[in-house]
């Protein structure tokens, strides 16, 4: 099967004041199939933001190969992008005005066959979206009226109108309570299984990711430094070394593990491999 | 290049060109310098139909003699009814004022607005509008395409009044009247001119009006400096463009004369308050009390029949002894 | 799980009989606007010699027998385009003003925000002045053709040359941050404005015709302008209508338009330049008149929502209406510039509009 992700030697960097470009990623490789649910995790700085934006083919590459389902990112359309592949935003932040329904409708933007109006193909998948996406109750509703965790079942049916396969999400619980954050991962892990998507999801929340990712990429100034499923790539030790503080785990009663951060974090400079990082 | 850009380029050529491309409604273009006023007749007693050149240049056609003037300027309505027309007059602007039967006429210029439906609505057959953008280009556009006769006057010298007056008879068949108001106003002249002959020329500012801190006067060049030139005085001038004057360049000027114009219209300006004004105290004419109040302004600046009014109260403010009443 | 709700959501069933009515309410409140406006004006004519005019003249029915000539030069040569135009030039900002609004995600922005105005202006007073510095422009045909031709021209050129300048210095690798467009546009302007300024000040006799240029009016409007600009906007409206989708999409943000496929970067030059041409086209022949760019888009986000599908056709048919209304007030007001009236007309009712409703514009939400 091809990947749906493939990236090799992966170069990215950002215009600064300075002179010379800051280096962000460099030479990164990853290989992502299909259906697999991975969480980009790392350290701010990290690059895991830039990578998914690299994946979503919004960045330019320095250097390096980025590939979806086996072709070239150079060689794709955006609107031939779009039908493909969703990008789920940090920002809650919707228009005015709009209905959810007609907000839902525009994710429909990449197909759309008729030039004025939607088409039955629309409209049914748009229902299927906010059935999905547990937002059909919200249809009727205006964008300004919704709270926090209403706006995100929106952005996801949004999302989902697409028809994507593969779903990419940029800290998507940076702005939700905890109930949100469970359930919107929930919802995904769901949709996942439901329509056959591809998942990666930028996290900060180490736990959000070991609860509900199947895999868990660790980066670290700009390169990849553990992959693999969360309970083996989340060790002690390699937290301590990559983001820089001492954690312990836990377990709850029924098995599942946690990470906590020890009672008094240290807060200055620790020595790690990368060089020397300021803790968080 | 998008391929937008390479759309816009043509675009903006044919939008150049086209509003560029304005058909004149008028005849052909004329010839001779604008500034010279060439009276085309085919008979001593100027049969119509006939073509005149105005002041601006344009060539005008009139059809028959004119029996109903729009006068979009006092100075055109002055001529007419020195010309013994003024029962002619169908249109005025409301700053007209003299002479007194033009109380009568209907206004189609209000507030410096022309109202070119009243204008259409009154039927003339000649329109007299003012040059220099007294009458806005956009007016005199619009009524030659509706096929109306404009002559545009604008005279820059007592020589040229007494030649729009001669225009103004030509267009209207009151050629004699001319004659004989410009024979008058030419001995009139002279008259002036031989009193202030030998005469010894004061420096003459001129106040126009004093607004905010903007000194406005006779601009170099213009009819206003020929005209204290021709009474009798050296005047000092503002910039031909915005005919203002520097403080500092009107100290530095020192007239030794100061008349002020803008005393006609506000009686709150007096020698005295303009002793008053910071920094006008050092100039000669204040020194000596030689600030005088005058009471012509109208006549002085309006370029009609009426100028040589003008320029004898100008005389006589210049040289009181020399010129009599 | 398939409710009734939401079965289409956009444009079948309530949504479109709402349509509908909007579009065709619009439609009657501008023709009675045009009706209004061609009636009435500082001469008073009696309606059915109005009638009786625009039937011979533009139809070729009936006769004119009873009618002088003069009344028939104030309807067809007077009124007549000049009402037109107020039409054009209406509908060309209202919908100058929705793109700009949409591309600049600003509810602040109007038709001459990035800088078409001060370029206009600046062209305009260049044309006006110069042939009082250069009587040599006035080649033989006399200042008066050349004159009103050469502001025209150069107040299109101005618009124009000044939004690409903008762009061109607001552009990075190929895209088109509002910000930076604002911004570059705001200091374009001021620079241009102040250049403006000194050619008044310096300009003596012909400050009079620059002011009346830069208070806006359709006093001049006439058949030749039209020819010109009528095309430019019905053309821009066209094509602006044909993107509506694009027109929504921004409406989310850059970054999620361009991941729903749209190529933002250059959806927002082509938008802005043809909202530009539009806007150039109409400033051309009517001066700068505010205000109806900026209001009319927000008046009928709030009436009929941010849907451009429905927002461009009534901003533009709305627009178009003031504009005639606010003319004829203007002109039976003594000639006062038409920008005042539009001004006096159309801020209060916004105030209104705005207290009324609980929803704000159309812009992004909190």
């Amino acid at each position: 099967m091809t990947p749906v992700v493939e990236i090799s030697g992966l170069e990215v960097s950002y215009q600064t004041d300075a002179p010379a470009r800051r280096p962000v990623l460099r030479g990164l490789d990853l290989v992502i199939g299909a259906g697999e649910l991975v969480a980009l995790l790392g350290p701010n700085g990290s690059g895991k933001t830039t990578l998914l934006r690299a994946i979503a083919g919004s960045l330019r590459r320095d250097a390096g190969r980025v590939a979806l389902f086996g072709r070239d990112l150079n060689e794709w359309s955006s609107v031939a992008l779009a039908r493909r592949v969703a990008v789920l935003p940090q920002s809650l932040v919707l228009p005015d005005g709009f209905r959810v329904a007609e907000l839902v409708e525009m994710g429909r933007a990449p197909h759309a066959t008729r030039w004025f109006g939607s088409s039955a193909e629309d409209a049914e998948a748009v229902q299927r979206a906010l059935a999905d996406a547990g937002a059909l109750d919200l249809a009727e509703r205006h964008a300004d009226e919704l709270s926090g965790g209403e706006r995100q079942r929106v952005l996801v049916a949004m999302a989902l109108a697409q028809g994507p396969e593969l779903l990419l999400l940029d800290e998507p619980t940076l702005h939700l309570d905890i109930a949100h954050q469970a359930s919107l991962l929930a919802t995904v892990a769901r949709l996942r299984a439901r329509r056959g998507l591809t998942v990666i999801a930028v996290l900060h929340d180490l736990n959000l990711a070991a609860a509900h990712a199947l895999r868990a990429t660790v980066l670290d100034s700009g390169r990849v430094v553990a992959d693999g499923d969360p309970e083996s790539v989340l060790r002690l030790e390699l937290i301590r070394r990559v983001f820089g503080v001492a954690v312990d785990e836990a377990r709850t009663v029924d098995g599942r593990r946690f990470l906590v951060p020890h009672a008094r974090p240290e807060i200055g400079t620790e020595p790690s491999a990368a060089g020397t990082r300021i803790t968080r | 290049m998008t391929p937008r850009r390479s759309r816009i380029l043509p675009l903006l050529v044919i939008g150049l060109l086209a509003a560029c491309a304005r058909t004149p409604a008028a005849s052909s273009p004329p010839s001779g310098a604008p500034a010279s006023t060439s009276v085309a007749s085919a008979s001593p007693s100027s049969a119509f139909p006939l073509v005149l050149t105005d002041d601006a240049g344009r060539e005008v056609a009139i059809e028959a003699e004119p029996d109903a003037i729009v006068s979009l300027a006092p100075s055109n309505t002055e001529i007419v009814c020195a010309l013994d027309a003024c029962d002619r007059l169908v249109g005025v602007t409301d700053f007209d004022d003299y002479p007194p039967e033009v109380a009568d006429v209907d206004r189609v210029v209000t507030m410096a607005q022309v109202d070119v439906e009243a204008i259409v609505a009154a039927e003339p057959d000649l329109v007299l509008a003012a040059g220099n953008e007294l009458t806005s280009t956009t007016i005199i556009n619009q009524l030659t395409d509706l096929r109306l006769p404009v002559l545009v006057l604008y005279p820059e010298s007592i020589a040229e009044v007494m030649a729009d007056i001669e225009l103004v008879a030509a267009a209207i068949g009151r050629e004699d009247a001319a004659t004989a108001l410009v024979g008058a106003m030419e001995g009139r002249v002279e008259a002036v001119e031989a009193a202030v002959a030998d005469l010894e020329q004061p420096r003459t500012f001129y106040e126009v009006s004093v607004f905010e801190g903007t000194i406005y006067t006779a601009g170099e060049g213009s009819f206003l400096a020929s005209l204290i030139e021709t009474a009798g005085g050296e005047p000092i001038t503002g910039d031909a463009l915005s005919t203002s004057i520097a403080l500092e360049d009107l100290v530095a000027a020192d007239p030794e004369l100061i008349l002020l114009g803008d005393a006609t219209y506000d009686t709150s300006i007096t020698p005295e308050t303009v002793a008053e004004r910071d920094g006008w105290g050092t100039m000669t004419a204040v020194a000596d009390r030689r600030v005088v109040v005058v009471a012509e302004d109208v006549v002085i600046t309006r370029p009609g029949p009426r100028i040589v009014d003008g320029l004898e109260a100008l005389a006589r403010a210049i040289h009181p002894d020399a010129v009599a009443e | 799980m398939r409710a009734d709700v939401a079965e289409r959501p956009i444009v079948r069933g309530p949504a479109l009989t709402r349509a509908a009515l909007v579009l065709g309410g619009g439609v009657v409140i501008l023709s009675a606007a045009l009706v209004v406006g061609i009636g009435l004006g500082s001469v008073a004519i009696a309606p059915d010699d109005v009638l009786r005019v625009l039937g011979h003249r533009l139809l070729g029915i009936g006769a004119t027998s009873g009618v002088s000539d003069a009344t028939e030069t104030i309807v067809i040569d007077l009124r007549l385009p000049r009402v037109l135009g107020a039409m054009v030039v209406g509908a060309g900002l209202a919908c100058a003003g929705t793109v700009f609004q949409a591309v600049l995600r600003n509810p602040m922005a109007d038709p001459y925000i990035i800088g078409t105005a001060a370029g206009a202006s600046l062209g305009a007073t260049i044309g006006i002045v110069l042939p009082l510095l250069l009587p040599a422009l006035a080649i033989g045909a006399g200042s008066a053709w050349l004159g009103l031709g050469l502001v025209q021209g150069l107040a299109f050129a101005g618009g124009v040359g000044t939004v690409l300048l903008v762009i061109g210095v607001a552009r990075s690798g190929g895209r088109l941050p509002s910000v930076t467009l604002l911004l570059t546009g705001y200091a374009v302007s001021s620079l241009l404005a102040a250049g403006v300024a000194l050619l008044m000040f310096a300009s003596g006799r012909a400050l009079a015709a620059i002011f009346a240029w830069l208070m806006g009016s359709l006093a001049a409007v006439g058949w030749i302008d039209l020819a010109i600009a009528a095309p430019v906007v019905l053309g821009v409206f066209l094509v602006v209508f044909a993107r509506w989708r694009s027109l929504n999409l921004l409406l989310l943000g850059d970054g999620a338009a361009a991941h729903l496929g749209l190529d933002v970067g250059r959806e927002k030059l082509r938008l802005t330049m043809l909202a530009t041409l539009a806007t150039s086209a109409v400033v051309a022949i009517s001066g700068t008149i505010g205000f109806v760019g900026l209001v009319v888009p927000h008046l009928l986000r709030l009436a009929v929502g941010p849907d451009h599908r429905l927002l461009l056709p009534a901003s533009s048919l709305l627009g178009a209406a003031l504009l005639v209304v606010a003319d004829l007030g203007a002109r039976l007001a003594g000639g006062i510039p038409v920008g005042v009236v539009t001004a006096f007309v159309g801020a209060p009712f916004f105030l209104w509009l705005l207290r009324r409703s609980r929803r704000v514009t159309g812009m992004i939400s909190s």
